[in-house]
């Protein structure tokens, strides 16, 4: 029951609630060839795609959103510093829109919804494949901005192992430590990660901003402490000549305070989560046809302490219940992979199973997941390579087709010039959040209809050994969007309303250097239109450029880049705007002794204070790391 | 009516009003001593509007206790006579013999003839029997008459005539009126001031200008300011102001002001004979959050932004017209400030929602 001082005053309030390489050689070790980066990912060929090998980030303290930014046509929404929540944008798609897989699982937020990248351990992960582009027919209903495939470290089939230790600015410390092993007639990895941050960095911002060069005062962060402990086992077994089983387990355990924005900061608000994800494999080839049948299963909870619609509270107290949200899915899938003569492979896919929520803020719900797809890789004459898709998804009582058509061109199987292009369109059905989540000033909206999406994309790309240049031009269309809008008295709910269209491009260059230098730059353009009023979609910025300049050698490594994100509407009418932001970092190490070494990182080098990320939550100036690793 | 009378007096002899400084801040009453329905589970204070009567500044305390969905009523609504200059503080209880007659009082305005009147909006249900419009004075700072409000409506704003006590429904775009005689609402259908919108639209205000009544419809997209006739309510002129608007403040030359808290400006409109005419003077800085109230003393402007804790004061013609923000007042973190009550053309009060407080503009100011 909100105050009879218009409801107005507290739904304008609620609109506020209402965000690669230096590493060297190690004795005996093979390392990639700079600037000869893989490409996409298997499951959307002919799609724009980005790999991110993070063995090029060695020596670095990066998280999975850090490293994400790296990639064109890719967003990060961040709420604050080091450890704290962030999701991922895909062309200017919400984090709904953007599904997230760890080795083929997708994975979801307790809600059902977005997955909480400060929850993934970077040390864990070979490489992320970004794909770019309305992908359900390739991924499953609910890719309408694309998807993320977050690939865990393989098993190698001898002993081998690493450790990273690193301590840094505002109390942060990360240590990692992974063993791979023979096993039977398998191998087995096991890798854990632990992080910890004060996350008490001071920041800078003018208290009267209406005044023309008004001062900048110095505040300190507080309650932006943040604790995980991730770990990730892998166990791969030869059953039989042509036959194999993957185990996958993964975990993470984590606690974070909730600080709040830096205008209302909420000092007592507290969060702990869990995660959990099993997933066995079983593949094999048989007369050149491959199949694999897959079961997996995945747990996420999560507890919100002292947190009020309006502000914090003090856990414990009547007025200040614990919200406990719990998420679950299990699923079995078959594929099977026909080749056709010389020009075909078909894949089929069957999968099933059923998702569940179940928490003080949603209720109890579950509804069955069902899909059935087939996909064809069709070689031409001439260079031509076609990838029709189709796939139905059936999400509860959400049922749609997605399709989707990817054409490539080659002059030669090794000219460096390829030409592609691609179409998708596909749905997303409401999320448990979405349809259910009643809670402070977010009510639930059970009617919610599916969103829809289409998209066309041309690429073009050239690569040699002496540069990789590569660029993407999108155009997409959103209808029945679901979006959070005010709802009096006192409330903000979702509903089928939004119209968009985005359209941008996408540039990439990777160019090796002499002297084991690398150069890689990134740039995004995004223009992103509500279609109902003209105005441009707020928090997506139309302009991001990422530099980066990198040595690798025997003894010395080190690294140097630039992000540059330019201003972004903050509302929906064009008239407020999230300023531009220039982020410089460095990092130099040597090999102090054998396998080990030590490195030095700084993280916004101008030690701009007056950063905030979209939601004007600050994030801090500058901050130096220290590395040691060793890899044996 | 003795400071209006005052200020003609200050005015007509070429001298400038300027009211006793008041206080830093006034803390107010915690939920103990607000008559909580259950001790055990007091609500906060939560101020909001404010009024000047009898020499003292009203404020509405909506006695509110926050809940893991929405803040629910605590304990009647009540009134707080404040002497700004002195921290003076007089509890009124607005909730009659059983404390559930008003509650959740948002808005207070005074008559012409000295009395103060506030609309009651309850639990927002539109049936409960703490929705009221409720009569106040001043002099003995006791609740005087109060009407009830028929079923299926919320009040939302009030304006007050010489007949009639007019206030707008939380969820129609309607207002209606109180027959200030008998003190009950009117049989007469409530009157329409639509604006167009996407997901909602309510009528965020009603007030007295001069010889008529304003209505402000707000929407998720669009605004609308109507002049209705005081007695008939009859819609006279509308304009279109920008979307989501939260007040309206009337200058002293007739033109009135209007925040717009969707896309963060001020719209300035005229009347004109029969017509409206509106025009954007003014978009706040991308740092300026929740514009929620807009108040004027003469053609000074204040107002208040409850996201940043930001309160602003306006020079409508600063450069050849052109309105500039000439001062501007944080009140710190939390604080969510959501109506401002300028004592004269440089002293203002704020209502800090956030904080429970009644605090004065330290103003910085513009080069």
């Amino acid at each position: 029951m909100p105050p009879s001082r218009a409801f107005g005053r507290y739904i304008t309030s609620l609109a506020l609630l209402a965000v690669p390489a230096a590493r060297a050689q190690e004795p005996g070790e093979t390392i990639e060839v700079e600037g000869e980066r893989p490409k996409g990912s298997p499951r959307a060929p002919g799609a724009a795609g980005t790999v991110i090998d993070l063995a090029q980030f060695g020596g670095e303290v990066r998280s999975v959103a850090e490293l994400l930014q790296t990639a064109p046509g890719v967003s990060v929404h961040s709420l604050g510093g080091p450890g704290q929540a962030a999701t991922l944008s895909l062309r200017g798609a919400s984090a709904d829109e953007s599904l997230v897989f760890l080795d083929g699982i997708l994975l979801q937020g307790p809600g059902g919804g977005a997955v909480d990248l400060a929850s993934l351990p970077a040390t864990l992960l070979d490489r992320m494949v970004v794909s770019r582009g309305v992908l359900g027919a390739q991924f499953g209903a609910g890719a309408l901005g694309g998807a993320l495939e977050l690939l865990p470290r393989a098993a190698p089939s001898t002993w081998t192992g690493g450790a990273e230790l690193s301590a840094g600015s505002f109390g942060t410390r990360r240590a990692a430590i992974d063993v791979a092993m023979p096993m039977g007639s398998g191998s087995a990895i096991v890798a854990l990660q632990g992080d910890r941050t004060s996350g008490n960095f001071e920041f800078a911002r003018q208290i009267t901003p209406e005044i023309a060069g008004a001062p900048y005062y110095g505040f300190a962060r507080e309650n932006a402490d943040a604790t995980r402990g991730s770990g990730l086992a892998r166990f791969s077994q030869q059953l039989g000549p042509e036959t194999a089983v993957d185990l996958l387990l993964q975990g993470s355990v984590g606690t974070r305070g909730l600080p709040g924005s830096a205008a209302t900061p909420t000092p007592r608000s507290r969060q702990s989560e869990q995660s959990g994800l099993a997933g066995l494999r079983l593949r094999g080839e048989h007369g050149g046809i491959s199949w694999s049948a897959r079961a997996s299963g995945r747990v996420d909870g999560i507890e919100l302490r002292g947190v009020q619609p309006y502000g914090d509270c003090a856990d414990g107290t009547s007025a200040c219940p614990r919200l406990d949200q719990r998420s679950s899915s299990a699923r079995g899938e078959g594929e099977v992979m026909v080749p056709l003569g010389i020009s075909h492979a078909l894949k089929l896919l069957l999968s099933g199973g059923g998702e569940w929520v179940r928490g003080s803020a949603t209720g109890t719900h579950r509804r069955e997941a069902l899909a059935v797809a087939a996909s064809d890789d069709l070689a031409l004459p001439l260079g031509f390579s076609l990838h029709p898709a189709l796939r139905l998804d059936k999400v509860g009582k959400d049922a749609g087709i997605s399709p989707a058509m990817a054409a490539q061109w080659r002059p030669a199987p090794e000219h460096p010039l390829e030409l592609r292009a691609a179409w998708g369109l596909s749905f997303r059905s409401p999320t448990f959040s979405e349809l259910y989540l009643e809670r402070g000033g977010i009510a639930s909206n059970p009617e919610l209809q599916p969103e829809r999406a289409w998209s066309i994309d041309v690429g073009a790309e050239w690569r040699t050994h002496l540069l990789t240049i590569s660029g993407n031009a999108f155009w997409s269309t959103y209808r029945d969007l679901i979006l959070y809008q005010l709802f009096p008295p006192a409330r903000v709910k979702p509903f089928n309303v939004g119209q968009a269209r985005i359209a941008g491009i996408e540039l990439q260059l990777v160019i090796p250097l002499p002297a084991r230098f690398y150069g890689e730059l990134s740039y995004s353009f995004l223009d992103a239109v509500n279609r109902r009023d003209g105005h441009k979609l707020p928090y997506r910025a139309p302009h991001r450029l990422f530099t980066r300049l990198a040595h690798r050698g025997d003894r010395v490594e080190g690294y140097g880049e630039m992000s540059f994100t330019s201003a972004l509407p903050r509302n929906a009418f064009d008239t407020a705007f999230v300023g531009s932001a220039v982020l410089l970092n460095a990092g130099v190490g040597v090999r102090a002794v054998g396998p080990v070494w030590l490195d030095v990182e700084v993280k916004n080098l101008l030690d701009d204070r007056t950063l905030e990320d979209i939601f004007q939550y600050p994030l801090p100036g500058l901050s130096i790391a220290v590395i040691a690793r060793a890899r044996l | 009516m003795k400071k209006l009378a005052l200020l003609a007096l200050i005015a007509a002899c070429g001298g400038k009003y300027q009211a006793p400084p008041p206080l830093a801040s006034i803390p107010l009453p915690d939920g103990s001593q607000l008559k909580p329905y259950n001790p055990a589970e007091p609500g906060q204070a939560r101020p909001q509007g404010m009024a000047q009567a009898a020499g003292r500044v009203y404020v509405t305390l909506s006695n509110q206790r926050d809940t893991s969905t929405f803040p629910v009523n605590a304990g009647p609504g009540f009134l707080i006579a404040i002497v700004p200059d002195t921290g003076e503080k007089t509890l009124i209880d607005l909730g009659g013999t059983d404390g559930h007659r008003c509650q959740n009082p948002g808005f207070v305005r005074a008559s012409a003839d000295g009395y103060l009147y506030s609309p009651c909006s309850g639990n927002f249900s539109g049936s409960d029997t703490a929705r009221a419009i409720v009569e106040v004075n001043p002099l003995s700072n006791a609740v005087t008459r109060r009407a009830a409000i028929p079923d299926g409506r919320v009040p939302n704003g009030v304006a007050v005539t010489t007949r009639k006590i007019w206030t707008g429904d939380a969820y129609t775009t309607t207002v209606f009126s109180i027959d200030r005689s008998t003190f009950t609402a009117d049989a007469a259908a409530p009157i329409a001031v639509d604006c167009p919108k996407q997901v909602f639209s309510y009528v965020a205000d009603v007030m007295t200008i001069g010889d008529d009544v304003y209505a402000l419809c707000a929407s998720d997209i669009s605004g609308a300011l109507y002049r209705l006739d005081p007695d008939s309510g009859a819609v006279k002129a509308q304009t279109t102001v920008g979307p989501n608007p939260t007040e309206l403040a009337g200058l002293d030359d007739g033109r009135i002001v209007v925040v717009n808290a969707g896309d963060n400006t001020l719209s300035l409109v005229t009347p004109s004979g029969a017509t409206l005419t509106s025009q954007k003077v003014l978009t706040f800085s991308s740092q300026t959050a929740a514009l929620q109230d807009v108040r004027a003393f003469g053609r000074t402007v204040f107002t208040v932004a409850s996201g940043s804790n930001t309160a602003q004061r306006i020079d409508l013609d600063h450069f050849y017209g052109v309105p500039k923000v000439v001062a501007e007042a944080n009140f710190g973190p939390g604080a969510g400030p959501y109506n401002i009550l300028p004592l004269d053309d440089t002293q203002a009060i704020v209502t800090n929602r956030g904080t429970n407080t009644i605090a004065a503009a330290s103003w910085v100011f513009a080069q």
